[in-house]
């Protein structure tokens, strides 16, 4: 008996243990069918629209199955990576702007370009402006848009109508956007504190702040890569981040930032009706358009020295290890040519162009904001150089925080700190 | 000794051995799922780790063998390295005999008999077992410095409240704060003991004409100085892992103010898949944290006192 109990639990055991240790996401093949995994990062309704896709094309391929893979999350590249190294990553994958580099240089994507040009070809023209670059690393393609988005400004009309003070226009000016913000800066009931904001800005958030640097004409680092100092401390930097302390610092315009964590709630004043304008991307429309204490206009970025914006993606591309390639590029053409921008052009804006036009999305008064916006896109830091987040970034990061938190800072010391800490960080990771 | 009797003695002997050995066997047996376990997904990833802590590796690329060039990089030029271990240091060390009085004090506070005990006792208990980041979320909200329940509540009574989560000075003190609301893990384990502290200790101690006073400092405090030990323990190397709540509420900042040890590590790992330099920065904080555990234990022979042991 006690033999019996103990041979049991071995066997047991012995079964756990295997069970655990084997591979589970081999993917089979259903009758003829060929399956492919298509990963992203997308969670919720998120996920509806990639589900749409997927059905209209299963419906059109019967020769191909398609399974979604979410994680969501921060941990959604992390699991990306442990995959591609142990070979069983998804067929298609979806990943951020900032990631391609990174990715690509890994080598975890397959090239496009000869699939572009071959049974199935993609015509590459069909694009809206600018939402192609992203995909691209090295002079060669290697991921295709999923869905972007370039910053704007967004103000509530019920505010300007108040104090009827005249919407923005496209082509405004930093100035004029500090004249309107001023005029809509408000101490309703006397008390000393202000409660209603010209305008929410991004406090530390850094690749936002690229905007502002680009705008007045300049840029964080040198067109090779190797270069912080003379670009994180040069005058165009310096007055781009002087003006962006001014709005919160000197004209009191911006409400103060209410956490330094892009994760904490951040600002609300503009969600509530207490802030006039927000500089941001299209992320919060839908609920801005629902919301009963805003009436929404959308207008672009205001002009500094130069009109210039920037361009947040997310891309879909074939994993370099993948067993099935001519059916991962079917699908993947599919999804971000124009059958999927069918389905994606009632939820963002469709990545192809005649789609957005027939959906009147070009000339409607918010959308076409966005899509006349990708017009004026300038290259992001993370497109010179793989070390950005580890170099730049924090110290962009505590430079930014230092002029918010201390006003009296001396900001062309502020920024020379910056450009130094990333440059010694920099030319560290480039020595290994 | 006669022939057969060392005989019979060496069988009884052999017998015996191969009782120890199923025994032993059993036991083995009975504890291999924990061992498995501890094999397979502690010990064998520690050695990982620690392997790998003296490479150069992003998860795809093969890793490069450097020596000790991560721990060279650490001591001598990280400046994020020394900042997160300072962040950390002042942490624990006033988070910890904090934790270690107020959870005590909590403690003899419900030990008292008083009507209701059971429900005085859940809600004290009940924020540490909430899941940690719908706790931070909670407490965001309530710290916001315009609109937080905090700052409205300091506003009643004419104070400006300070901006929390914003402020370089206040984002560590609210973290602790926030914190501080998880004292009743500590409070579970010091009631469970007090109620284990004899009636009658107190009958004689009173009979002999102590007062509550010394009582308390001549019974209750020494009875409990393994419970102490044990809390003072767990208190410094959870203090020491401390990631959520900067994580969550302030990500490091502002200025690197809440930059927690095991949140820079998660950067290196996770953000720049630097996987050696995080290695080798988990290595050092095990050191740490074993070095101090360590010393604990050693010094534990001078203040904690078991019952029934002979002084």
């Amino acid at each position: 008996m006690k033999r019996f109990a103990l041979t049991t639990t071995l066997v047991i055991l012995a079964v756990l243990l295997l069970t655990a240790c084997g591979s589970g996401t081999e993917p089979q093949a259903e009758g003829t069918k060929m399956i492919l995994r298509a990963g992203t990062g997308d969670s919720g309704e998120g996920l509806e629209p990639h589900q749409q896709i997927i059905a209209a094309f299963e419906d059109e391929n019967p020769d191909i199955l398609v399974q979604l893979e979410a994680v969501a999350g921060r941990d959604y590249y992390t699991r990306l990576l442990t995959q591609i190294a142990a070979k069983d990553a998804p067929d298609i994958m979806q990943i951020g702007d900032d990631a391609v580099p990174m990715f690509v240089d890994k080598g975890a994507f397959l090239p496009l370009d000869d699939y572009i040009d071959g049974d199935y070809p993609l015509d590459t023209s069909i694009y809206l402006p600018g939402v192609l670059e992203p995909g691209q690393w090295e002079g060669k393609q290697w991921l295709l848009p999923k869905d972007f988005t370039p910053l704007g400004v967004y103000y509530n009309k019920i505010i300007f109508d108040v104090y009827g003070v005249d919407y923005p226009t496209d082509g405004w000016t930093w100035q004029d956007m500090l004249e309107t913000a001023q005029a809509l800066t408000k101490d309703t009931d006397g008390d000393g504190k202000t409660d209603i904001w010209g305008i929410q800005l991004t406090a530390n958030w850094t690749t936002g702040f690229e905007y502002w640097v680009a705008a007045a004409g300049g840029s964080l680092i040198s067109e090779d890569g190797t270069e912080f100092v003379g670009y994180m401390d040069s005058p165009q930097t310096i007055e781009a981040v002087q003006f962006f302390a001014d709005l919160y610092n000197t004209y009191k315009v911006a409400p103060p930032p209410a956490d330094f964590s892009l994760w904490a709630g951040g600002n609300a004043e503009f969600d509530n009706g207490q802030a006039a304008m927000r500089l941001f991307g299209r992320w919060p429309q839908a609920s801005y358009l629902e919301n009963p204490s805003i009436e929404l206009g959308v207008v672009g970025v205001p002009v500094g020295d130069t009109r210039a914006n920037i361009l947040f993606w997310g891309g879909f591309g074939i994993f370099e290890g993948t067993k099935h390639p001519e059916a991962a590029w079917r699908f993947l053409s599919y999804y971000t040519g124009e059958e999927g921008s069918q389905v994606w052009k009632d939820w963002a804006i469709p990545p192809v162009a005649s789609v957005a036009d027939e959906a009147g999305l070009t000339t409607d008064p918010i959308e076409g904001v966005w899509i006349n916006e990708l017009n004026y896109l300038v290259p992001r830091a993370y497109v010179f150089t793989p070390y950005w987040n580890e170099t730049a970034d924090p110290a962009l990061r505590k430079a930014l925080e230092t002029v918010l938190i201390e006003p009296e800072a001396n900001i062309t010391e502020v920024m020379q700190t910056a450009a130094q800490e990333a440059q010694t960080a920099l030319e560290e990771k480039l020595a290994e | 000794m006669t022939l057969t009797g060392r005989a019979k003695a060496l069988r009884r002997a052999r017998r015996s051995t191969s009782l120890a050995r199923r025994e032993a066997l059993t036991f083995y047996l009975l504890i291999s799922p924990w061992l498995i376990g501890l094999l397979l997904f502690v010990l064998g990833p520690m050695v990982a780790s620690l392997v790998v802590s003296f490479t150069r590796w992003d998860l795809l690329s093969p890793a490069t063998f450097i020596g000790l060039q991560n721990y060279e990089k650490m001591l001598t030029r990280d400046p994020l390295f020394w900042q997160s271990l300072k962040v950390t240091a002042i942490y624990t060390c006033v988070y910890v005999p904090m934790e270690l009085a107020g959870g005590l004090v909590l403690a003899l506070l419900l030990n008292q008999r008083l009507r209701f005990e059971g429900v005085f006792r859940t809600i004290y208990y009940l924020p540490s077992v909430l899941p940690g980041v719908a706790f931070v979320v909670l407490w965001i909200w309530i710290l916001h410095p315009d609109v937080g329940l905090l700052n409205t509540l300091l506003s009643y009574v004419g104070i400006q409240g300070p901006r929390w989560l914003a402020d370089p000075g206040w984002a560590l003190p609210a973290l602790l704060m926030m914190s501080l609301w998880g004292l009743g893990r500590s409070m579970v384990i010091y009631l469970a003991s007090l109620q284990g502290i004899p009636r009658h200790l107190y009958e004689a101690a009173s009979i002999d004409g102590a007062n509550s006073w010394q009582s308390f400092w001549k019974i209750t405090i020494p009875l409990l100085t393994p419970t102490i030990f044990f809390n003072l323990v767990l208190s410094i190397i959870s203090t020491f892992q401390t990631f959520t709540s900067a994580y969550v509420a302030t990500d490091g900042g502002p200025l690197d103010s809440t930059l927690f040890y095991v949140l820079y590590l998660f950067r290196q790992a996770f953000q720049y898949f630097n996987m050696g330099y995080a290695s080798a920065l988990a290595w050092v904080l095990f050191l740490i944290i074993l070095a101090l555990t360590l010393l604990i234990v050693r010094s534990s022979g001078r203040w904690v006192f078991y019952e029934g042991e002979r002084r």
